[in-house]
């Protein structure tokens, strides 16, 4: 029996990938993650809202806790964050600013989405994805948390649960 | 009792399936006849041993007989009988028992249509049906277990997942899908069957083509089915997100498709035999992958069931799966020699090829897009969805070409054309181009790829009607009766090349509505009070009342649209909110009014009947109705070409 090398080679080329792949994502745990940025001056940014109004400056929201949250509606684990984001921004008032950054999305979307499900604070339009390049966004969603001096104090990447919410707020500097 | 038969009957398939592996496998090696004949005897007692299997599970779902360890999982006193039934493949365990179902009915059709014939072929191929077969059976004898005895029997069970109760859509979308799927197996072992002989004949190109046909036409009804289901239920508008689980029923239909033109190829001039057995086998492997998409949680999607045992199990009959037919690729695949060769010049078998190149990098887009997130999230553990733009920017070109090579290659004659008969066939179809264009430039389309896709789609569509016309043309013309005439060329002789126009004719249709539709909707959001107006499109909509309607299994807060347009009144439209037992989120449900040309769509966004306030979304969707039609007609149109003609049925 003779052996064809090069189809060998090719299937194993595409199927091995694969392979490992699915292999690496059988039981995972998604959120364990460090990111170059985090300890580092956050990148400033001047961006519109999408409801209208000034435009908001990451300088302007010094002096508190900043969550930065870069999101899209096609989004799945968006969409399950969302709700979690919304109740924390009310609850917590004053004493954390919640941002959302919109990722790649039509702003018609972005509004209808939200009013389907609800806001709790500004989402500004990000055009030509320019401050989610300077954040090195990979994916979304991605959460950065900056704290009063407008630091990144911590990154979180797939969608926020309740403990690392809680976490990571404090590690931005909010006192429990 | 009736958990300790289940048991049984699935012990039954697997010891079935398992014996009839080992000895059509060595009824293949040796020729023998007996061991054939008791091949075929273990692939009836297989597909028996399931249909019981099966027959018991609906029985007991019926009689709602909770000491089932299913039925106390996804039962209810409270669901109607038809829900109950659909609950057969509404949750995990149950799912694997309906796949099984489904194997074991087409591994006895199968194996008893071909029972006379291909005798040197048949006996391994059903023994590659069978060690599939005993896949499932073991894991619904091990992992799966849907037969479990529950003691103390419970006195009502939870339900079946409200998303799945809330349509009768989804009483239909599942089978399909699953006889798609399912029904890869079949043109897998027959490809298997052709490596292992090291022979793929003329003869056994035609089965190989028909059983691969029949599952493709079940998957493209599945798919559209499943987009349908989600424009009626899920009320965002849309009916295809590029959610993992779409790509994963759509991925095995594109290199499905890519086979069926490439065993045109091979039956016609005797090349690309290799190639075609490998599409065949990607088809199955990639349904298996689809499946394990959808049943590990390695996925997040609405279509994702809980995490278990059964997402390895699969993967590991992935892994095997993908060595068999790579090994059996290598060993054999330069057995089979090409008869023929391809003019190395523009006509239609040039454009076959390239039909099959857009394809398979059509499948390779979608599969890095669906496992690309996949790969970051295992290098960085970051779970993150590449999304719609990747996808909406790679699959548009993509379709835009395939739309257009559904016109060119068809109107070139096979082999090599001459330059002047290129000229003749491609030119005037532009007529076809150039007046539909006009008429949606007429009708206020702007955007430049949707005004391309409708050129390509005027001038797929006359090359498609040409073709249809042409047989009936010659016939007419040597003096037989039109209705004779159309009779023969329809569905007596041409019957597989005229069902297969009518297939390229729905997919023409099917690619423009979708570019239509995802490009020239409107919609508004509005929240209003009772007895306020809004404005979508050219209707104007009334918010007259709310209701609450109570029914067994559900509570639903329903809002009353008045629609009229230009004055004229024209109903009422019910868009709802379904509240569950025992399910804490809503579900909504939008109306839809559909007409010739578009769809008025109203979604609830928020409801209360209290105050009697109403958050709507309201969409006008032009063309959406057209998907649905013209899959239909693609679905038509292979039953057409299925139907074994007279060569076919002559022993």
């Amino acid at each position: 029996m003779k052996l064809n090398a090069r189809v060998l080679v090719a299937g194993l080329a595409v199927v091995a990938p694969l392979v490992v792949v699915l292999v690496m994502n059988l039981g995972r745990d998604p959120h364990v993650i460090g990111s170059p940025l985090v300890g580092r001056v956050a990148p400033g940014f001047t961006l519109r809202p999408l409801d209208g109004g000034e435009p908001v400056t990451l300088a302007s929201l010094r002096g508190r806790p900043v969550v930065l949250n870069f999101w899209a509606t096609w989004c799945v684990p968006c969409f399950q964050e969302h709700p979690l984001l919304v109740s924390a921004a009310r609850s917590l008032g004053d004493r954390v600013r919640f941002i959302g950054v919109i990722y790649e999305d039509s702003e018609e979307q972005v509004r209808g989405f939200l009013a389907r499900q609800g806001a709790a604070y500004p989402s500004l339009v990000d055009p030509g994805s320019r401050t989610a390049i300077a954040f090195g966004v990979f994916g979304v969603p991605e959460t950065y948390f900056i704290d009063a001096e407008g630091k990144i104090a911590a990154k979180h990447i797939g969608p926020l649960d309740e403990p690392s919410l809680e976490a990571k707020l404090r590690q931005a500097g909010l006192s429990p | 009792m009736t958990a300790a038969l289940g048991r049984n009957l699935v012990l039954l398939a697997l010891l079935a399936s398992t014996v009839g592996a080992v000895v059509g496998s060595a009824a293949a090696a040796r020729g023998s006849a007996v061991g054939w004949a008791w091949t075929r005897r273990l692939a009836y007692l297989f597909a028996a041993a399931m249909v019981a299997a099966n027959g018991l599970m609906v029985w007991a779902l019926l009689a709602r007989d909770f000491s089932v360890s299913y039925v106390a999982q996804v039962g209810s006193l409270s669901v109607p009988n038809w829900v109950a039934v659909v609950s057969l493949w509404s949750s995990l365990e149950g799912s694997i028992l309906f796949w099984g179902l489904v194997i074991g009915g087409y591994v006895g059709v199968a194996t008893w249509a071909n029972r006379d014939r291909h005798p040197e072929y048949m006996p391994w191929a059903v023994a590659v049906w069978l060690a599939c077969g005993a896949f499932f059976a073991f894991l619904l004898a091990g992992p799966a277990q849907p037969f479990q005895t529950v003691s103390p029997v419970p006195a009502d069970g939870p339900g079946p997942n409200p998303l799945l109760q809330n349509h009768l859509l989804m009483a239909i979308h599942p089978p399909f899908l699953y006889l798609g799927f399912v029904g890869m197996t079949i043109p897998f072992g027959l490809a298997s069957a052709a490596l292992l002989t090291g022979r793929l004949g003329h003869d056994f190109l035609r089965p190989l083509r028909t059983w691969l046909m029949l599952p493709w036409t079940f998957l493209t009804v599945a798919i559209v089915l499943g987009g349908w289901w989600a424009y009626e239920v899920l009320g965002w508008g849309g009916y295809w997100a590029w959610d993992p689980v779409e790509n994963a029923s759509f991925l095995p239909w594109l290199t499905a498709t890519a086979a069926l033109h490439s065993a045109l190829l091979s039956e016609r001039k005797g090349v690309l035999k290799g190639w075609t057995v490998t599409l065949v086998l990607a088809t199955f492997l990639l349904t298996i992958l689809g499946t394990f998409m959808t049943r590990s949680g390695v996925f997040n999607s609405v279509h994702s069931f809980t995490q278990s045992a059964i997402g390895p199990t699969i993967f590991v009959f992935l892994v095997l799966a993908l060595a068999w037919s790579i090994a059996l690729l290598a060993l054999r695949i330069d057995r089979l020699a090409a008869e023929g060769t391809v003019e190395p010049a523009l006509g239609r078998d040039s454009l076959f090829l390239v039909n099959n190149l857009l394809f398979v990098l059509f499948t390779f887009t979608v599969l890095l897009g669906t496992v690309f997130p996949l790969l970051v999230e295992a290098l960085r553990g970051v779970q993150m969805s590449v999304g719609r733009p990747y996808f909406d920017r790679m699959a548009v070109p993509l379709g835009i070409a395939l739309l257009l090579l559904m016109g060119v290659g068809p109107a070139l004659p096979w082999g090599r054309a001459t330059p002047q008969q290129v000229r003749q066939a491609l030119v005037p179809p532009l007529m076809g181009a150039a007046l539909v264009t006009a008429v949606a430039a007429a009708l206020g389309v702007r955007r430049p790829w949707t005004l391309l896709a409708l050129a390509f789609g005027g001038y797929t569509l006359q090359v498609t009607l040409r073709e249809l016309w042409l047989p009936l043309a010659r016939r007419r013309a040597r003096g037989e009766s039109l209705g004779r005439a159309l009779v023969e060329s329809g569905f007596l002789r041409g019957r597989r090349r005229f069902g297969s126009y009518v297939v390229h004719a729905g997919a023409a249709v099917v690619i423009v509505a979708i570019a239509v539709s995802s490009t020239m909707g409107t919609s508004r959001e509005a929240q209003l009070k009772v007895g306020e107006k809004t404005q979508v499109g050219a209707y104007t909509l009334t918010f007259l009342a709310v209701d609450e309607v109570s029914e067994p299994h559900r509570e639903a807060v329903v809002a009353r649209v008045g629609v009229s347009r230009g004055g004229r009144e024209l109903g009422v439209l019910s868009p709802r909110m379904n509240q569950y037992e025992r399910q804490r989120e809503p579900i909504g449900t939008p109306a839809v009014r559909s007409s010739l040309f578009e769809d008025l769509y109203l979604s609830v966004m928020n409801i209360d009947s209290a105050s009697g306030s109403l958050g709507l979304l309201a969409m006008v969707n032009p063309m959406v109705g057209w998907i649905w039609a013209a899959t239909a007609l693609m679905a038509l149109g292979s039953l057409v070409s299925l139907v074994p003609s007279r060569a076919d049925t002559r022993p």
